[in-house]
């Protein structure tokens, strides 16, 4: 049975930075912490990255149980294929967000049989006492997975945080109507915390969430400086890494674990550049991995691109941050926590749109990879295309066709395959097609020699 | 409204239902401007109220999506992808506007798409929230004044609340014509087809409001009136799912020995069951029915009670239509890459299910080319119910 085959080893990708190497450690770490946390009775939260809801769990002390992250694992570890098939035989689609599936297949099981599931990947999830979803103009799965998982955890209460940010539209600009997203997304944060004081026992601490919200800010500013510094030439820094420093990024956001990351992360790119020392000795094409979450259990394919000469100094998947000083409002301003957290999540949303409006013919989205492109002088894109998820991976054919349309053409590479389920993928296939866009690259360059 | 339509009756629904767009093709030339949505959560109201025709935009099973592939992922659920492909293929070369709200991930992770593509002079997205709160409703009438301004811009003039009213008051009435032709279903046999039915409200969706009321006036007389009675079938069946807007699933059940005497699909009870209450300011009426009164899987309700109790509060209007409408079995047919419908199927089947009502779940692409693998399915399962 698939179900009882053990994860397949796998070979560890080589990572370009120390602190990279450092990320499984801490997630490892992380994980048990939440098994920890259950059993000294502490209330443990489901919770989905990107949602807001940083500082006001950590506020409240209570322990986040990232699912996406679970089932990220699962998939890094090659073990996700019995938990996808639970879900499966419960008439969850297989084309549904197999992050969702994952967690599904798993927490069927975890309550089946009432432990974790034989052989659970660094140990399991932990059950949770509150599932915290969210409703966005992003991702479905957000308001439909823990909803679908209370069918079999129906004393498991959900909270679902309304979460929106304005469209890019041609006839108005998004100032015109930023008040109301900004007083609705508060009044929904407001709910969340009555909801978790009501739920886990817990009273929000008002003072410790103002300095959640300011150390955010600060982490926000650092991480954009530190990504920022990947401009060099040679770049010391890969998107392979950054899908290991986006743990602190998305999953560690509000603690002062992520800050001294990124500090060190900053120290340590400081001296790679220094010394003139770049992700691989021999940089020869620089690429933007323009958009698409990794194939988690394909990460070392970014190695085999690093053995081409290729490096990806910038990418756009899980940069979710940009320097708050760079708003156009003074966050430091705003007194209430909630309603400094409100602007910052949509001012993050909509901060390409000014610049898109000034080009003809552009988005924020295309607008975005243009500014990359130059300010990280970069040779080709790379995107890759996860099957389950619409997400992240809807529109960026359209975004590459708008690209040349406005900008201009240049190699570009779309990957298929999936985050979690590896049966969508064939790394031969993978790799034929990394060495044909290589040969263009190549090619593109002699012309221009 | 200026102009003539197909006439009456069912020969009439025949005409738009093969010739789909052809009024709005003809009224484009008279002078209208045609804006056209996508799924059941446009408030059509205000498009009728600002002088515009809505045209509900849908796809085409028989046409093999080509055209989309070049600037949409297939990962897109199957339907919208159809329906973009046939706009890209100039189906609906008369639509001044497209209007999508944000239902689903594939509606609106798709909307720049659609927008850029097809650049047509007016477009825009409505950010419905997900959940039905008292923040989430205040924010959807905020939206709502949005929309209101951005249609009065390309109207070229206000949409009063008085013309707002009117409008509601002729959607209404129109619902109530649609629920009088579901009477019709509850008889066994059934006064009319599933297949009609289906026919029928997907022509009422490409023509002026007005005209389709007289549509359905003339179609619910002339079945009343027709002399051949519809032969009995030992099933009678409900069809669960999102937008089926052609009639090639629900032929197919009723080819292979059952009725199809209720649904919840687009077009179909799900946009037509409900009103928008008649409120001082119109606004208030439209946005409690659009996010509350339509029971569509992208909406979060907010649980209250016990599990059982959110799982009334949820699917109960389906355990309503399947006593009715005296329902034997229930298929849920859901399109591949359907998130919203995806993720409820289980829960869906199982509060079917607790009322003694099997279900059978079928996930499809939106092709004639899967007619053949449904019918074997759907005929295990009428085999199955007669064996109950």
């Amino acid at each position: 049975m698939t179900e009882e085959k053990k994860a397949e080893e796998r070979k560890k990708r080589r990572t370009a930075t120390e602190a990279a190497a450092k990320i499984g450690p801490m997630v490892k770490a992380m994980i048990a912490s939440v098994l920890q946390a259950r059993d000294e009775g502490k209330p443990i939260a489901y919770t989905f990255i990107c949602c807001c809801y940083d500082e006001i769990i950590r506020a409240m002390d209570i322990v986040p149980a990232w699912t996406e992250n679970y089932a990220g694992i699962c998939g890094a570890k090659r073990d996700a294929q019995r938990f996808l098939e639970r879900a499966g035989s419960e008439n969850f689609s297989r084309s549904l967000c197999t992050y969702a599936l994952c967690g599904l297949g798993f927490d069927i099981w975890h309550e089946e049989l009432g432990q974790m599931p034989p052989d659970a990947p660094w140990g399991g999830q932990a059950r949770p006492d509150v599932m915290l979803g969210s409703g966005q103009i992003l991702c479905d799965p957000r308001s439909k997975w823990y909803q679908a998982a209370q069918h079999y955890m129906p004393d498991v209460p959900v909270y679902n945080v309304g979460l929106p940010w304005p469209p890019y539209e041609n006839d108005y600009d998004y100032r015109e109507v930023q008040d109301y997203y900004v007083k609705y997304i508060v009044e929904e944060l407001r709910g969340l915390v009555t909801f978790l004081e009501r739920h886990t026992g817990k009273k929000m601490d008002w003072d410790r969430l103002s300095e959640l919200v300011d150390l955010t800010d600060r982490t926000w500013n650092l991480i954009w400086e530190t990504y920022e510094l990947r401009r060099a030439v040679p770049s010391p820094m890969g998107t392979g890494d950054a899908m290991n420093t986006m743990v602190p990024i998305v999953f560690m956001m509000a603690t002062q674990q992520a800050y001294d990351f990124f500090k060190e992360l900053n120290e340590e790119l400081r001296r790679k550049i220094a010394n003139k020392e770049g992700e691989i000795p021999d940089e020869k094409y620089r690429l933007i991995w323009g958009g698409g979450l990794p194939a988690w259990f394909a990460l070392t394919d970014f190695n085999y691109f690093n053995s081409k000469g290729a490096v990806f100094p910038v990418e756009t998947t899980y940069r979710m941050v940009e320097a708050v000083y760079n708003f156009d409002i003074d966050l430091s301003k705003i007194s209430d926590p909630l309603e400094h957290i409100a602007w910052r999540w949509l001012k993050f949303w909509t901060y390409w749109y000014d610049k898109a409006r000034k080009r003809p013919g552009s988005h924020p989205d295309v607008e975005r990879l243009i500014q990359y492109i130059e300010d990280y002088k970069i040779d080709g894109i790379v995107m890759h295309e996860a099957f389950s998820c619409r997400t992240w991976h809807v529109g960026l054919v359209w975004q590459l066709n708008r690209l040349k349309k406005i900008y201009r053409d240049m190699p570009s590479l779309i990957l298929e395959s999936d985050i979690v389920d590896i049966s969508s993928y064939n790394e031969a296939d993978t790799r034929a097609r990394i060495d044909a866009f290589i040969d263009t690259l190549e090619a593109v360059k002699s012309r221009g020699r | 409204m200026a102009g003539k339509g197909a006439g009456k009756g069912l020969v009439a629904v025949e005409e738009y239902y093969q010739n789909y767009g052809s009024r709005a093709r003809g009224l484009k030339r008279q002078g209208m401007r045609i804006v056209g949505y996508l799924c059941a959560f446009v408030p059509l109201e205000m498009l009728t109220a600002a002088g515009l025709m809505p045209f509900r935009i849908k796809g085409d099973v028989n046409e093999p999506i080509t055209k989309a592939d070049a600037e949409m992922e297939t990962i897109v659920c199957p339907l919208v992808r159809s329906c973009f492909d046939v706009s890209l293929k100039g189906k609906y070369e008369f639509l001044d506007g497209i209007v999508i709200p944000h239902a689903c991930d594939s509606m609106c992770r798709t909307y720049d798409i659609w927008k850029y593509t097809l650049n047509l002079p007016y477009s825009h997205l409505i950010n419905m929230p997900h959940g039905t709160d008292e923040p989430s409703l205040n924010f959807y009438k905020a939206e709502l004044n949005t929309f209101r301004r951005s249609l009065s811009r390309f109207a070229g003039g206000e949409i009063s609340d008085q013309s707002l009213t009117q409008a509601i008051s002729v959607y209404n009435e129109n619902r109530a014509k649609v629920r009088e032709v579901y009477e019709l279903r509850k008889t066994n046999p059934p006064l009319i087809s599933g297949t009609e039915v289906a026919k029928l409200l997907i022509a009422a969706v490409s023509i002026p409001v007005e005209e389709a009321a007289e549509l359905i006036d003339s179609v619910i007389e002339e079945v009343k009136q027709r002399d051949r009675v519809l032969a009995a079938k030992p099933a009678r069946l409900m069809v669960v799912g999102g937008q089926v807007d052609n009639i090639a699933f629900i032929d197919l059940i009723e080819n292979s020995g059952a009725w199809v005497v209720a649904d919840d699909l687009c077009p179909g009870a799900r946009e037509f069951f409900s009103d928008v209450a008649v409120t001082p300011d119109p606004i208030d009426g439209i946005a409690e029915r659009y996010l509350r009164g339509i029971y569509c899987s992208r909406t979060f309700r907010e649980r209250r009670g016990s599990y059982q109790e959110y799982l009334e509060q949820r699917f109960g209007h389906i355990g309503r239509f399947v006593k009715d409408f005296e329902v034997d079995g229930v298929v849920l047919y859901i399109y591949k890459y359907c998130d919203p419908y995806g993720f409820d199927v289980p829960a869906m089947k199982s509060y079917i299910e607790s009322a003694g009502v099997p279900v059978l779940y079928l996930e499809d692409e939106y092709l004639m080319s899967t007619i053949g693998r449904l019918r074997t399915r759907i005929q295990a399962f009428l085999e199955l119910l007669g064996s109950k």
